[in-house]
């Protein structure tokens, strides 16, 4: 095996690179605008990114060739675990002390849209920088949607396969690339314009300028960051947290059904969708419930408040936004794990959020319940549907696979964390926060703690969690076999 | 009504028979003379005579069992006999809450071993040796459970598992083969049950101990008759016996029962599991000695793999004895040994958890997604030693495995929803659910679930049977579509 026939893969990922490198050009911009102080930081960055995209791309020019399967698991693989190395030159460029380890774990937490933070001060960081670590949730909330509409699918991860039956485009196993252009460009354009409409109404709602675009980039993406150290709760406005739960529940939804939606101009793609049913349901259902259980322990808030903030926080952390209106982390313990639970599942399928998708918790479901029947009548044959497909073999094999290597993978990840001296309710809390690229856990990482707490190896955990969890584990896990680089 | 009268005829029977093997503590009660001759008695009379009146009212509709009837009766006999068994305790000690004595009995016929009860030395020495006869009476439940029943009811891919056990395999009527299959596995269980008893005693233990100990042992249980468990005795040599009985009865009994009658080892070099079960245990050991000495939680590398080898034996088996209180151990290795609970016992074996074979399934089902993700044509069976897995058993096991994680999760939320603390509500789950008994925490190794609300500990009960009847028997008996005629 020599590095010749990973050339293609390398001259993408320069491309990627170069780009990349472009977009550091609208914080420094912003910079440069409003006179922050942040403007070295990033024409140093501009030009490392940029250089670094252009020597690997230049040197792979002549060994051009289509992209196989093989090659797009090695690129999405290498484009989320490099990425972040040159996401974080701003900000270790501009904050010295930050390490590397940190610095990573920041600006891998901004492209995953994870929005766990070991920063803390951000009220006193120059805007553009919070502009920045927004700004990386909207570019890989745009890479998640293109990676699970177009990529995964093509890739066969967890039965994707399955449910790429809407994304438009044909299906040729042997070459990624027009397929994905196509698709990628109905999509953006869709989360482009759902994008405009949340930044703007953030500022109908109240929000200056300036913080309805970075807010509107940190919803969209559904990552979390904000530029506030106590997140929306600084605004402490019902109509934001209104529009934020609005906006967080389109971008919880697949971005496919969005872009049918806007292109007919009709609301028939959402009554068609399975997802969105179980997507309300299990948000309505939970808001009710928890309610129902704050106002049932002693000295409760009145129930219009109740019911505002657990409707935020519901709504934000499941969906794995994860921006907070209060510090819920004073609810009963309860509540929290309600909320753990509901992030791990509640995003559909080409959604910006993370967790196992609803799709597959749907599959699963369906599939339990088949197994129960086929208990009771062993010779009755009785296949799991989806709206009115019936699911293959396959692909139920691949969702059981993947429901199965998810747990396993917050078990051991769980095991790490605590083997390495972390409190168990936190080091639970961050596996299950980060690989459901959610952002805040419970105790000492809770909605009014942060990441900076962890050593090194945890952190070096949780940016891997974050990875794991966005490449939907299988992309990650393959790379990782020896089968995997064997000719 | 009348139609379930073949199912409450065989479970009048069973309870008959129930009542009659409390016959057993009574004259253990008689020739000790311990004052718990009274609990006895009325109890036995009580069991007999609502088993032969249930036996005797449903007589006349007696026919050959269907797979449906199966289910019902397992569920029937696992969650009406806990009443029975509780009776003695019951009795016994009146200011005990009929929870409290539910609970008991349900942790002594799962062989779960999750107690309730304090100052267990001070007991009358036939309560102790109810408590721990339960365990191995549940023992015997559960082999015929987990090797003929089962399988024939298609539990969690458990179809799979039956090809080592003998008789015919016909679905319209269950008796003859559970008959004979139970015949052959209950001798091999009664020859360990000797073997154990008797090399307890002749490391040292008194024969009453012995006895009572080699039950727990044998059923994978964790009654003691010491607050202190095994660690009351502080002896090596019964720590190295109770370790070789506990793995002994970890392993498949259908495996035993094989080699017992072709007199050779080769049906234990034939098992599938045993490669894993050997593998993983003595990597945990020794990994787990290794990171507990760098905590220096026990003098010297000698003594800390002896503490180390008993409690990941111990626990891991599902058996449920101490030696010291584990909770003092970086929570890391607890949680270790937790998880390896939840899957360590051979199908077949007195132990709980998914089992071992499932484990391998899944391990192997994983393995298979990686590589078809890789080349999607490609054509990969999954293989279990030679045989090929089906589609169907996969999907039956892939589908246990799902169920018993949410299930794991489920209840981890209900139990913190009434208001106990998490380490406590998942390591109570984790325990009762893989019938180990003893969790962390206010549930460890050094008190007991006598913390619990009456509502928690109805759930903790309900654990235990869901864990012991494989989720989906009672899964099943639980939906309405069971009921639909």
């Amino acid at each position: 095996m020599n590095i010749r026939s990973y050339a293609p893969v390398i001259g993408a990922f320069g491309l990627i690179t170069m780009i990349f490198g472009l977009m550091m050009g609208f914080p420094l911009a912003v910079s440069f605008f409003l006179h922050d102080g942040a403007t070295t930081a990033y024409d140093e960055s501009v030009l490392i990114t940029f250089g670094v995209g252009l020597a690997l791309w230049y040197a792979t020019r002549n060994t051009r060739r289509d992209l196989r399967t093989r090659d797009g698991f090695l690129l999405v693989s290498a484009t989320w675990l490099i990425l972040p190395v040159f996401a974080m030159l701003p900000l270790i460029l501009y904050a010295p002390a930050l390490s590397l380890t940190d610095g990573y774990f920041e600006a891998a937490s901004g492209l995953t849209t994870t929005g766990a933070t070991v920063l803390s001060g951000l009220d006193q960081l120059p805007f553009s920088i919070n502009l920045w670590r927004c700004f990386l949730h909207w570019i890989g909330g745009m890479g998640v949607i293109v990676l699970v509409v177009a990529i995964l699918p093509l890739l066969g991860i967890g039965g994707r396969q399955m449910f790429s039956a809407e994304a438009p485009g044909p299906m040729k196993e042997s070459s990624l690339t027009p397929r994905i252009a196509e698709t990628a460009k109905a999509l953006w354009v869709t989360y482009l314009v759902l994008t405009l409409a949340c930044g703007v109404a953030l500022w109908l709602a109240g929000m200056p300028g300036w913080e309805a675009l970075i807010h509107a980039f940190s919803v969209m993406g559904l990552g979390g960051f904000s530029s506030w150290d106590n997140s929306i709760a600084h605004y402490d406005s019902a109509l934001i947290e209104g529009v934020i739960i609005v906006f967080a529940c389109a971008a919880g939804l697949n971005f496919a059904t969005h872009y049918r939606a806007l292109h007919r101009r009709t609301l028939t793609p959402y009554r068609e969708d399975t997802e969105v049913r179980f997507f309300a349901l299990v948000l309505v259902g939970s808001v009710l419930m928890l309610t129902a259980f704050l106002m049932a322990q002693p000295e409760p808030m009145s129930l219009p408040t109740t019911l505002r903030h657990v409707a935020f926080q519901v709504v934000s952390i499941s969906t794995s936004l994860g921006l907070a209106s209060t510090d819920y982390g004073s609810w009963p313990m309860f509540s929290q794990l309600w909320l753990l639970f509901l992030c791990s599942f509640v995003s559909c399928s080409g959604s910006t959020g993370g967790g196992i998708k609803m799709v597959r918790a749907v599959i699963l479901y369906k599939q339990v319940f088949r197994e129960i029947t086929l208990a009771l009548h062993p010779a009755a044959v009785r296949p799991v549907k989806l709206g009115r497909a019936v699911v293959p073999n396959n692909i139920l094999h691949a969702v059981l696979a993947f429901g199965f290597i998810y747990m396993v993978s917050i078990i051991i990840l769980t095991l790490l964390l605590g083997g390495s001296g972390l409190e168990m309710v936190t080091a639970f809390s961050a596996v299950i926060a980060c690989i459901n690229n959610t952002g805040p856990g419970m105790n000492a990482i809770g909605p009014a703690g942060n990441y900076a707490g962890l050593t090194d190896f945890q952190t070096w955990v949780c940016s891997m969690a974050m990875i794991i969890g966005r490449l939907e584990v299988f992309t990650l896990l393959v790379v990782l076999t020896p089968a995997f680089w064997r000719k | 009504m009348q139609r379930y009268f073949p199912v409450l005829n065989p479970l009048g029977l069973i309870i008959l028979i129930f009542g009659l093997l409390m016959g057993i503590p009574l004259s253990v009660s008689w020739l000790h003379a311990d004052n718990a001759l009274t609990a006895y008695d009325e109890s036995i009379f009580i069991t007999f005579a609502v088993g032969l009146l249930l036996w005797a009212t449903t007589r006349s509709r007696k026919r050959d069992l269907r797979v449906r009837d199966g289910f019902l009766l397992v569920v029937l006999t696992w969650v009406a006999l806990p009443i029975f068994a509780a009776l003695p305790l019951w009795l016994y000690m009146p200011d005990m809450s009929f929870t409290d004595a539910y609970f008991e009995a349900t942790s002594g016929l799962t062989a779960t071993g999750a107690t309730v009860m304090s100052g267990l030395d001070n007991l009358p020495i036939s309560i102790n040796f109810w408590r721990t006869f339960l365990h191995w009476i549940g023992g015997m439940g559960v082999i015929v459970l987990a090797v003929a029943i089962l399988p024939l009811l298609g539990i969690g891919g458990r179809q799979m598992f039956k090809a080592e056990t003998p008789g015919p395999m016909k679905e319209s009527s269950l008796t003859p083969r559970i008959a004979e299959t139970a015949k052959g596995l209950w001798v091999v269980y009664l020859l360990l049950t000797i073997a154990c008893t008797g090399s307890l005693a002749a490391v040292g233990m008194g024969f009453w101990d012995a006895l009572m100990h080699a039950f727990s042992i044998m059923g994978l249980g964790g009654f003691s008759t010491k607050d202190a468990s095994l660690g009351h005795f502080n002896s090596v040599p019964i720590e190295l016996v109770a370790m070789g009985f506990a793995l002994l009865s970890g392993i498949n009994f259908a495996t035993h029962f094989l080699a017992l009658r072709q007199f050779s080892p080769r049906a234990y070099l034939r098992d599938p599991e045993l490669p894993f079960y050997f593998g993983v245990l003595t990597i945990s050991i020794l990994a787990l000695s290794l990171y507990l000495s760098t905590f220096n939680v026990y003098d010297g590398f000698a003594n800390t793999l002896r503490y180390v080898a008993f409690h990941t034996i111990s626990l891991s088996t599902s058996l449920g004895f101490a030696t010291s209180d584990y909770t003092f151990w970086p929570m890391f290795a607890q949680l270790w040994i937790l998880f390896l609970g939840s899957f360590i016992a051979c199908s077949g074996s007195t132990g709980g958890g998914i089992k071992l074979m499932r484990a391998i399934i899944l391990y192997k089902q994983v393995f298979r997604e990686v590589v078809r993700a890789i080349h999607p044509n490609a054509i990969k069976p999954v293989l279990l030693g030679k045989a090929q897995i089906s589609d169907k058993i996969l999907h039956a096991v892939l589908a246990f495995s799902f169920i018993y994680m949410v299930t794991i999760v489920s209840l981890t939320l209900l139990l913190s929803a009434t208001g106990l603390e998490l380490i406590t509500a998942f390591s109570a789950v984790i325990a009762t659910l893989n019938n180990t008994g003893p969790g962390l925490n206010a549930v460890g190794p050094a008190s007991t679930y006598a913390v619990l609300t009456d509502f928690q500990t109805w759930v903790c009960a309900f654990a235990m049977l869901l864990g012991r009847l494989e989720l989906f028997t009672l899964i099943v008996v639980l939906t309405p579509a069971f009921w639909r005629k």
